[in-house]
């Protein structure tokens, strides 16, 4: 039997059809899974109260505020300095062997798997510059991790700004420090923040970079300095997941941070979208 | 934006002033201190203290270098730790918060229900692989173990196995939860755990340290009148303290503190 | 001024994008400094060492005899080129219970002698001791030579014990095996399906589709890996357990399962981009020709974006073989070499994370584990580069 031409195709397509449903399927199972079983514990007591019971009652408050130290620390150290390298790299470097160095070095940085950042930033920041296991050094672990996120973002925002625009400044007299600040920075600022958003989204679900470098089991009062460890929401799901007295009953807690976790990686995907959406409609 | 950045770090960094009390250590102690810490709350609403697991190595390391108040261990100092923080002008202390019994645990549908000291050693360095050779069913034997240079893997290791080392790729849970979670889904599995773990999705069986001629049940009052073999005390050690973590351990050794330790599964020290 | 001006805000620009070559420099140092120290550590756990009556013929123990020693699995001397002798085990604790605190005089000063005794009394006696109390210039007791751990020790060495006393071993081949075979099988299953959702989203899905399936498709990027692993530990596992009838849930191919999802993202964004970069005039030279739409896509596109195609699944395997929390997660950990994939693995990121909180500073374990650090950072490495190379080729032919 011979199969025709149009079949061939009938039956390609379904295949592809039928990969991209499967796909879509797993996403929805797993999202599916952990609304489904997070949504009975979620409150706002679940959100704003302290562990108790040996963690198979109360609620997550410390992770979430540890979580959110560690991203606005990271970002912090991380977002100026992404931005100011994308800004050279793009504006003031020739295309010459240190840019290319330094763009191979960023691709490095961003095929390193996020454990040997742990490992790193427990030598260096943890044990050789005595920060102990501290906020501090957690966050310039996580930094480390997304600067190339950062950078990369930043780099295309600057590459979109079409050249006219910094023939143009420059033709009215402005220098070049002036143009960058009032004409691209400006121009490029939605696809910046696009970067930051998805790195905060990043930076929260990170679990291997801070395991060495700043969480605790427990805390029962926020952190004071930084200097101090804290909780994280990632952490705090693995060992619920894995250790405690009575995995069976701290489950409900484990759904629940592990859709606390998800609403904050969908919300900044959402957000970046939006941001991204926004910039493209005013372009036009 | 820079300056917000900056006013941002400027009251970060004033912020940074008191420091919590760190406890560090073994993550057997792990679910006790947690649940002394918010026991501890309730007393005094203003306690600042952190506790991390690791491992009892770890702690004590942690402990010599000054990187925690507090070391939790569920092993006894080993003599060149102590050496080594006499040494650094450290002279240790000791205390002894609570008792901990090791449950042999296996899969509730398993046969078998009593095991010797000989027979364990021999399941987890390897000697024998199928519980029929012990009086079960003709089954693969998986015994499970926590990870490496946990105080409960050594404390293992030096009651039961008489020194020697595991069998070579044993399976390795990151923490004792996971034992339990394991054993309660894999029908020939074998593991130990702490009393406090021990749930009714698993099986704790009889042991005896006479070559058969007593087998012991795994309970509290066994425990504590010493006919179960398989006993520790779980130690705090510090170097000098705090008031705040005086009066913490303080606490631990009331009778209010020592509730929670029987609550937890562990066994009190009187 | 206004020079001035713009030469430190060059400079200040200039520096912050060294830093990124500065990290990569730096994390390199630091990790091969730690890691490479393992290979100057003797095999006998730093501060102690193996002492022998002089009687005994034997001068020299390899890591592993000291461990099947140790173990009671050698049991006599002749296994190892001695006398015909049961072989008689003495760990330092013991010298507490056979004297008190008081006899071994103040500051342990008499505790070397005493030691030195034992060892005298008996030929066929092993002891393992703190070199700080080997008994000094005492007639009758010798030290055992013993190696240092070595480079075909530690890649080629089929046991990973990395707390056994009196003698660690790291041999790390379990470890890299199993990274591999997890992650390759990984890809394996990942293939069709990433590829597949490429060309479906490039090439047939609608607009409407694709808007919805693009951002579905980063937010699976975006799932933390710690809830992956939760997924695969209470939802993957038990399914693998039932379906395939094993007497354990957490094997290879559970963590195989839980790494094709995570790749996917990688693969489909990546050969997607790939597809679509295929010139419009060669789609239109072989629609012209008479080909439909299918054979277009098989025949012209693919070929055409097969080198973005083959970066997309060389990164998709980087990303798998560095993939920490979930893999710890539901992969059962077991340090042996694996016979099937419906076994424990234990993968080398699994293994830094579950044992480096453990290890003491300093010592071997810890060494060992940095080195892992710089096995794992140089795969990564290399898969990037070539996986650049790769889609590089096809920028020059341009």
């Amino acid at each position: 039997m011979i199969i025709s031409k149009k079949t061939k195709e009938q039956i390609a397509f379904a295949i592809f059809r039928i990969l991209g449903i499967i796909t879509l399927g797993v996403l929805i199972w797993i999202l599916g899974f952990i609304c489904f079983n997070g949504i009975s514990v979620m409150s706002w007591d679940f959100i704003f109260s302290y562990p108790e019971e040996g963690m198979t009652s109360g609620g997550i408050f410390p992770a979430i505020v540890g979580t959110l130290y560690l991203v606005l620390g990271s970002i912090i150290i991380a977002f100026p300095l992404g931005v100011m390298s994308a800004i050279y790299t793009v504006e003031y470097a020739k295309n010459n062997w240190v840019t290319k160095l330094i763009r191979i070095m960023t691709n490095n940085l961003a095929s390193i798997p996020s454990i040997v950042f742990g490992l790193f930033g427990m030598t260096l920041f943890v044990n050789t510059l005595a920060f102990g296991d501290s906020i501090i050094a957690g966050s310039l672990t996580l930094s480390l991790l997304i600067l190339p996120v950062v950078i990369r973002t930043t780099e295309e925002a600057l590459k979109a700004v079409p050249n006219t625009y910094r023939t143009g400044s420059m033709a009215l007299g402005a220098n070049k420090i002036q143009t960058i600040k009032r004409i691209i920075l400006p121009t490029a600022f939605p696809n910046i923040i696009t970067g930051l958003v998805l790195s905060i989204g990043r930076v929260s679900g990170e679990t291997a970079p801070i395991l060495f470098t700043v969480v605790a089991y427990f805390l029962p009062k926020l952190p004071s300095s930084i200097f101090d460890q804290v909780m994280a929401l990632p952490y705090h799901l693995y060992v619920l997941a894995t250790s405690g007295t009575d995995i069976e009953k701290s489950r409900p807690v484990a759904y629940g941070t592990a859709l606390v976790l998800i609403i904050i990686v969908l919300l900044m995907n959402t957000v970046a979208g939006v941001i991204k959406n926004q910039f493209q409609k005013n372009k036009k | 934006m820079k300056k917000s950045i900056l006013t941002a770090i400027v009251i970060i960094l004033t912020l940074s002033g008191s420091y919590a009390q760190k406890i560090k250590g073994s993550d057997t102690v792990l679910p006790l201190t947690q649940e002394e810490i918010e026991a501890y709350k309730k007393e005094k609403p203003s306690a600042s203290i952190s506790v991390t697991g690791g491992g009892s190595g770890v702690g004590i390391t942690a402990l010599l270098n000054g990187t925690t108040d507090i070391a939790q261990s569920s092993r006894k100092i080993k003599f060149d730790e102590k050496q080594k923080l006499a040494e650094a002008g450290k002279a240790v202390k000791e205390v002894i918060i609570a008792y901990d019994a090791l449950s042999i645990v296996v899969h509730p549908s398993n046969k078998v229900s009593q095991l010797t000291r000989e027979q364990l050693e021999k399941i987890f360095t390897g000697k024998i692989t199928n519980w029929k050779e012990v009086g079960g069913d003709d089954m693969k034997i998986i015994p499970y173990s926590r990870e490496t240079s946990s105080g409960t893997y050594e404390f293992f290791k030096e009651s039961v196995l008489k020194n020697k080392n595991y069998m070579n790729g044993i399976l390795s849970m990151p923490a004792t939860g996971g034992i339990i979670q394991s054993i309660s889904q894999t029908k020939g599995a074998i593991g130990y755990v702490g009393f406090a773990y021990v749930t009714d999705k698993v099986k704790a069986l009889n042991v005896s340290y006479n070559n058969g001629k007593t087998f012991i049940e795994p309970t509290i009052a066994n425990a504590k009148n010493k006919s179960y073999p398989i006993v520790r005390p779980l130690y705090y050690y510090y170097t000098n303290l705090s008031a705040e973590g005086k009066s913490f351990i303080d606490f631990i050794l009331t009778p209010k503190g020592q509730n929670v330790v029987s609550k937890v599964g562990y066994i009190t020290i009187k | 001024m206004n020079k001035v001006l713009e030469k430190f805000v060059e400079s200040l620009l200039k520096m912050s994008s060294a830093v990124t070559g500065i990290t990569v420099l730096l994390i390199i140092i630091f990790l091969f400094k730690e890691g490479l120290g393992l290979f100057k550590s003797s095999t006998v756990e730093k501060g102690y060492t193996l002492v022998v009556n002089t009687q005994n013929p034997v001068n020299r123990l390899t890591s592993v005899e000291i461990k099947e020693i140790f173990d009671s699995e050698i049991e006599n001397w002749k296994d190892v080129g001695g006398s015909n002798d049961d072989i008689r085990i003495f760990r330092f604790d013991e010298i507490f219970t056979m004297y008190s605190d008081e006899e071994l005089g103040d500051g342990y000063s008499l505790l070397p002698q005493k030691l030195g005794e034992i060892i005298q009394s008996d030929s066929t006696i092993i002891a393992f001791l703190p070199l700080k109390y080997v008994p000094k210039n005492m007639s009758g007791i010798k030290e055992l030579k013993t190696d240092i751990i070595s480079i075909s020790d530690f890649f080629l060495g089929t046991t990973w014990l990395p707390t056994a006393t009196p003698s660690a071993l790291f041999g790390i081949l379990p470890l890299i095996v199993g990274t591999l075979l997890v992650s390759f099988i990984a890809i394996i299953i990942a293939i069709p399906f990433g590829v597949g959702v490429a060309i479906y989203l490039s090439e047939i899905a609608s607009e409407k589709v694709r808007k919805v399936m693009k951002p579905a498709i980063e937010l699976l990027a975006g799932i933390p890996s710690v809830v992956y692993g939760f997924f695969g530990l209470v939802v993957v596992a038990p399914i693998v357990q039932k379906v395939g009838g094993l007497t354990l849930g957490e094997t290879a191919f559970t963590g195989s399962l839980i790494l094709a999802i995570m790749a996917l993202p990688t693969i489909i964004t990546i050969s997607e981009d790939a597809l679509r970069n295929t010139p419009k005039a060669m789609r239109d030279a072989s629609y012209a020709l008479g080909a439909n739409r299918w054979q277009t896509i098989y025949k012209v596109v693919i070929p055409y974006a097969s080198s973005g195609i083959s970066a997309a699944i060389i990164l998709g395997i980087g990303r798998a073989i560095g993939e920490t929390m979930a893999v710890l997660m539901v992969t059962g950990n077991a340090a042996v070499m694996p016979h099937s994939l419906f076994e424990s693995v234990r993968t080398i990121p699994a293994t830094i994370a579950a044992e480096l909180g453990e290890a003491p500073g300093g010592g071997t374990h810890y060494q060992s584990l940095f080195l892992l650090g710089c096995v794992l950072f140089l795969i990564t490495l290399i898969i990037s580069i070539i996986s650049e190379k790769i889609s590089g080729r096809k920028i020059i032919k341009e």
